[in-house]
């Protein structure tokens, strides 16, 4: 029997990543899954005031740091959250206020920075275990990422690909998503995700065996439920109006191929589990800015999922 | 957080409407349907009810600012359930969900049915001509049950319909309902209380089958009933003896708090605060004008004796009828004062838009409690199945209507004295804001980092956070609110210890709970699976 763990959308918090390399060990698990979006969603500048001095503003609170220890702190709950902490200045801060183009550039090389330091720490720790991540970033990173994660020996991209999990379970991976109000990195239009799926599924030997690793959730699932925007990203009726958004060409995949399980993210608030037909589909959810690793445990039968449960570590 | 040094990203959403959230949160504290039916109810109370409005509210505002506080800090997790649960653990959090957010609701079917049929169906049948089936349905048990399953099928098909009409539904509703409102006021303001009399008489007689002098008779049986409570006044002591009474209408403002997006900041803390906080200012300072209409052309008087003499025999305190053979409904005495029928029915129909964008939240919040549970495991996986052609939680709902098809009958028919239960329905919600409140309390200490890192890190008072400062205002209120409930010293609240009935039909909610979170977990445990674990914090190093 094979004891997977997944786990997604940890938008670049340091506590989410050591908690997801610890859940091997922690939960018994012989394989680890990360789903896409593993990249955070915002630097906060830490402006310079002279000395020992700083300033920042996080979540519209502003806090100062007067010593390194303060400092120390202040960098520990940015990263804590996922957000990139960025040494500058005021008058860098004022450069970058007329120069859009450098901040985005700042951005990339602050996640980068930090994913390096991921797959530095996942060799590490994963290091004289059996245990390797499957990873297949999400609609929300950078195209920049994947060579990084290529270049670790325990993360394994897996975007794209049909690879054997264990000797009785296929699984295929996709980061990307359908479209999204945000224009993000890896997202395209419904016909294009199912090219994008057929590729993958018409190499599967034993498709009702296989695992389904995509990003976004299948249409109408349940898990994939996600408050209705207005056109200015505005959440209508105070969010209490709720609308499926996951992609149709997915649904229609699995209802056609009927794997053993679908596993998802993207939609942070559609945490749960649905059937599709024969195809348990779960979405963990994500807690990641409260460094709470939301995942799930399935237990893999030869032709059948023993058991399941999701986790809130 | 500065937009330059946030980028486009899934999920980031710009803040929602303050307005929308007040709207949900007005219709939560419902003045037309809680407000009134458990206003009448309290014709025996001798503090003021306008002081109990003001003091229960300030109170209250507080419950607002410790949801709002613990939305800001952990948002999007699903309410109640996950904040105490990680706060003060998986076993406190399953039993006080399910106990406040699922079980007592089986109680709340028959109360929400019985005001469709005083705020609905009566008024509605009334004006309409249909005087034989209105009296059947105020004045005979099956009647009542009848509403009550009426109620069920209407909550279901909001179920059916989903959360995205349901919204829009209650938007609607909420529009209309405040046109009726003011129709209501402005026919109350200019009337005077010798038209209403005559009003009365007429309406009265010929709607519904009054014996002539129907406006006398009340006023004698609403003061043999022993009614008295005042507009205005009275000692500290006496207004707060209302208002355990009184939180059966106002305690929920947090029903509209919003629990979706991406917290930007503080600024979302204080957009939930002013939403919450100004629909419980709104809605009390909305009951204030209302009741003072009532004063100035039905009599505060005659209000309060109607009252009486309609809970003085439905409780079965006395053998002798109300002279109005209908509960003594606001808004259709107040279509009383007019001879045009298109009015009244104008009137009755708009107001009845309260109950109907109030009523679908029966069953929503208990459905995303048993989903809950289910995904943790702690039900079965079937009882989270959407129906695929319908995409209905048929199972889920089956868990609601059945038991609540047993509880209406129960109260209907007032077996085992189960119309005295009526407070149980705000106490075991309250015990579980009580959960709720601790878990905030505690929250700065036993979760530093998280609370450290989100958007209240800031807001102390005198030092002290003030998601604490509030937690602990909050917590007294609702310690007296569960001390009068339960040891009622001086026999107001017809619930507690006084009333056999009552604590077991409580009890039994609890142990039920019980029994379901530790036999499943011992189930699971048996399949390989630690439900402790799988709820413990992974170490980070």
């Amino acid at each position: 029997m094979t004891t997977l763990f997944f786990a997604t959308d940890v938008h670049g918090s340091d506590i989410c990543w050591s908690k997801f390399l610890n859940a091997g060990k922690f939960y018994g698990a012989d394989k680890l899954i990360l789903g896409g979006d593993m990249t955070g969603k915002a630097v906060i500048p830490f402006v310079h005031q002279g000395g020992k001095n700083y300033r920042i503003t996080l979540l519209e609170q502003v806090f100062d740091a007067t010593n390194e220890e303060e400092l120390a702190d202040l960098v520990k709950r940015v990263r804590s959250r996922g957000y990139y902490p960025y040494m500058t200045t005021p008058d860098e801060i004022a450069e970058l206020e007329k120069n859009p183009e450098r901040v985005s550039k700042i951005f990339l090389a602050e996640v980068l920075k930090v994913v390096q330091q991921w797959m530095d720490l996942a060799d590490k720790k994963l290091e004289g275990t059996d245990l390797k991540v499957y990873c297949s970033p999400g609609n929300d990173d950078m195209d920049e990422v994947d060579a990084i994660v290529r270049s670790s020996k325990r993360v394994l991209l897996v975007e794209g690909q049909v690879i054997q999990l264990d000797a009785h379970h296929e699984m295929i991976s996709s980061g990307w998503s359908n479209r999204t109000p945000w224009d993000t990195h890896r997202e395209e239009d419904e016909d294009q995700l199912k090219v994008r799926y057929e590729a993958m599924t018409s190499q599967l030997k034993n498709p009702r065996n296989a695992i389904f690793n995509i990003h976004v959730p299948p249409y109408k699932s349940n898990l994939d439920e996600a408050p209705e925007l207005d056109k200015n990203l505005r959440p209508v009726l105070a969010g209490n109006s709720m609308k499926p958004v996951g992609s149709t060409a997915l649904r229609q995949s699995i209802e056609k191929v009927q794997p053993l399980l679908g596993l998802h993210g993207h939609i942070h608030e559609g945490r749960g589990t649905s059937r599709i037909g024969k195809t348990l589909c779960i979405n963990p959810g994500s807690m990641y800015e409260q460094g709470t690793l939301l995942g799930t445990i399935v237990r893999l039968g030869k032709n059948k999922i023993e058991d399941y449960v999701l986790t809130s570590g | 957080m500065s937009d330059l040094f946030v980028r486009k990203a899934t999920g980031l959403v710009r803040s929602w409407s303050v307005m929308d959230a007040f709207v949900y949160a007005l219709f939560s504290i419902n003045l037309i349907t809680l407000g009134l039916y458990s206003f009448s109810q309290m014709y025996y109370f001798e503090g003021g009810m306008v002081n109990a409005l003001i003091v229960s509210a300030l109170f209250i505002f507080f419950e607002v600012v410790v949801y709002a506080a613990l939305i800001s800090v952990m948002p999007r997790s699903g309410g109640d359930y996950v904040w105490q649960s990680r706060i003060l653990g998986g076993a406190v959090g399953f039993i006080l969900a399910v106990t406040g957010w699922w079980f007592i609701l089986w109680l709340w079917v028959p109360l929400y049915g019985d005001m469709f049929r005083h705020i609905v169906l009566v008024p509605i049948l009334g004006v309409l001509g249909a005087k034989d089936a209105a009296l059947w349905f105020a004045g005979t048990q099956t009647g009542a049950f009848t509403a009550s399953m009426i109620t069920l099928v209407i909550v279901s098909i909001f179920i059916t319909l989903g959360m995205k009409t349901y919204a829009r539904i209650q938007k609607f509703s909420f529009y209309g309902g405040m046109v009726g409102l003011l129709i209501v006021i402005v026919l109350l303001l200019t009337g005077s209380p010798a038209a209403f009399k005559a009003g009365l008489e007429s309406n009265a007689t010929s709607m519904f089958g009054a014996a002539p002098g129907v406006y006398d008779a009340t006023v004698k049986l609403g003061t043999d009933a022993g009614a008295i409570l005042p507009f205005s006044g009275g000692s500290l002591a006496a207004v707060f003896l209302v208002i355990p009474y009184l939180v059966f209408f106002n305690l929920w403002p947090n029903w509209g708090a919003t629990l979706y997006g991406e917290v930007r900041g503080a600024t979302d803390f204080k957009r939930n605060v002013a939403g919450m906080g100004w629909a419980l200012g709104v809605t009390t300072l909305l009951a204030i004008v209302f009741l003072f209409a009532i004063k100035k052309t039905i009599g505060w008087d005659f209000y309060v004796q109607a009252g009486g003499a309609w809970w003085n025999y439905a409780w079965g305190y006395t053998p002798n009828a109300p002279a109005l053979p209908v509960w003594p409904y606001p808004a259709l005495l107040a279509a009383f004062l007019t001879t045009n029928k298109l009015v009244q029915l104008v009137v009755v129909v708009l107001m009845s838009l309260w109950w109907f964008g109030w009523s679908g939240t029966v069953f929503l919040s208990s459905t995303r409690v048993i989903f809950a549970a289910a995904f943790d495991r702690l039900l079965p996986e079937k009882v989270a199945e959407i129906n695929e052609r319908t995409g209905t939680p048929v199972n889920a709902l089956l868990l609601m209507v059945v038991p609540s098809i047993v509880v209406a009958y129960l109260f209907a028919y007032n077996i085992a004295s189960f119309q005295t239960l009526t407070l149980c329905s705000t106490l075991v919600i309250a015990v579980t804001f009580l959960g709720t409140t601790i878990s905030a309390i505690v929250l700065p200490y036993t979760k530093p980092d998280l609370y450290k890192a989100s958007p209240i890190a800031k807001y102390n008072v005198l030092g002290i956070p003030l998601i604490t400062v509030a937690g602990v205002i909050f917590g007294g209120f609702l310690i007296y609110l569960l001390y009068e409930w339960i040891i009622d010293p001086n026999a107001l609240y017809g619930i507690g210890l006084k009333n056999t009935s009552s604590i077991i039909y409580m009890l039994a909610n609890y142990v039920l709970a019980a029994i379901i979170y530790f036999g499943f977990k011992a189930y699971r445990k048996s399949k390989g699976i630690d439900l402790n674990k799988v709820q413990a914090e992974i170490p980070v190093e």
